[in-house]
């Protein structure tokens, strides 16, 4: 659920985006600075840790060039998360065809997490990312959403191309595993 | 860390924690957590992932990203209505021909024209130059003779003197059909002869 719904007071993202389609460009700042952090978080848990804010960037570029083909029955929160995670997927594909790899194993990825992780001076915030990157890409993304932005499982089901059912297995599953390696570890 | 066997519970931690579950559900909630140490310490940990993932994060720069949007429609420059654009594409549809047919005329005019009738070949319509010198060359006896039942010149129309201009005027006014404005039957025919036959 995104934070227009916590304050009935804010416009909500349809009155925003027709203010803009209006001519009103401080519209779009608002659309923008309310789920910007929340697009940056996501791609952040999933162990992007270089150029979130081109790959924010873009995701808002091209949603604005296509708010006229938005409709309004999923949230323009779930829209956008829907354009990061192809933008993201596009990356990864790139990226390896760069590099030459082979398709990305979850074990490369907790490499490069861990690699990348060294800004992160918490001991304990170090291990409880470790425990998020061990996760399968599925359950990573399933359980950011739902852990970061409290999102809804069928808004989430959207935006992963999944079942609502599926969403809650997967979540229970991720957390299931992040409790075992910390306590394990 | 084990789980609570209270499975609905466990399953409205994350929006119970981001305080956007509906009073009902919060109180229910709020109950339930204040005999399970198992959610509190659930609850405990999903603040610990939060935090160690928003920390992970970037703070993104609003402004840069609203001066790399598109300008909002309304806000940029005047356009040309729909109906303008579709009235002017329609306009341009339907003078291309017209002006390709002109240029086409112009061309073939300029590079010469052959007109023949009777005797020599119908098949030979319209060429450029080079092809009816060809023609002609090969040609010369029967156009020798032919002369009677039409006009022939190569060249271009600066060659030809005034009595041949009237004569050429003459015989066009006698043609009964214009050759279409239609490209494909505009395509220059060529028909080689040689020893008095067409080959």
């Amino acid at each position: 659920m995104s934070e227009l719904h916590r304050d009935a007071d804010l416009p909500t993202d349809v009155a925003l985006i027709a203010r803009w389609q209006r001519g009103d460009q401080r519209a779009a700042s608002e659309l923008v600075g309310r789920h910007a952090q929340a697009l940056s978080r996501f791609a952040a848990a999933q162990g992007v840790r270089e150029g979130v804010d081109e790959l924010v960037q873009d995701t808002f570029v091209r949603a604005f060039n296509s708010l006229a083909t938005f409709r309004a029955d999923s949230s323009l929160r779930t829209w956008l998360f829907t354009i990061l995670k192809r933008l993201l997927l596009d990356r990864q594909r790139a990226e390896r065809r760069q590099r030459n790899r082979v398709e990305l194993e979850e074990d490369h990825a907790v490499q490069e997490f861990n690699a990348l992780d060294g800004l992160v001076a918490d001991e304990a915030m170090q291990r409880v990312r470790d425990a998020v990157a061990r996760l399968s890409p599925m359950q990573r993304e399933v359980f950011a959403l739902r852990v970061t932005e409290g999102l809804p499982y069928t808004e989430i089901a959207t935006m992963v191309n999944s079942t609502e059912g599926a969403c809650r297995v997967h979540y229970h599953n991720a957390m299931r595993a992040v409790k075992e390696y910390l306590s394990n570890d | 860390m084990t789980d609570c066997p209270d499975g609905l519970v466990r399953d409205l931690l994350p929006e119970y924690a981001h305080g956007v579950l509906e009073a009902d559900d919060a109180a229910r909630v709020t109950a339930h957590l204040a005999d399970c140490a198992m959610c509190r310490e659930e609850l405990a940990l999903l603040g610990q992932v939060r935090a160690a993932l928003e920390k992970g994060a970037p703070v993104i720069d609003v402004a840069a990203i609203v001066r790399a949007l598109p300008a909002a429609p309304a806000a940029q420059p005047s356009q040309r209505r729909p109906e303008a654009q579709r009235a002017a594409r329609g306009w341009v549809s339907r003078h291309t021909w017209h002006y390709a047919a002109a240029a086409g005329l112009v061309l073939a005019v300029g590079s010469g024209i052959v007109w023949r009738r009777g005797a020599v070949d119908p098949t030979v319509r319209l060429a450029d130059s080079s092809h009816v010198r060809a023609a002609a060359e090969s040609t010369a006896p029967q156009a020798a003779g032919a002369e009677e039942d039409g006009i022939m010149f190569g060249g271009g129309l600066s060659d030809l003197s005034v009595n041949d201009l009237q004569a050429l005027l003459g015989q066009m006014d006698s043609v009964r059909t214009l050759p279409s404005v239609d490209p494909e039957s505009m395509t220059p025919v060529i028909a080689m002869t040689e020893g008095g036959k067409t080959l």
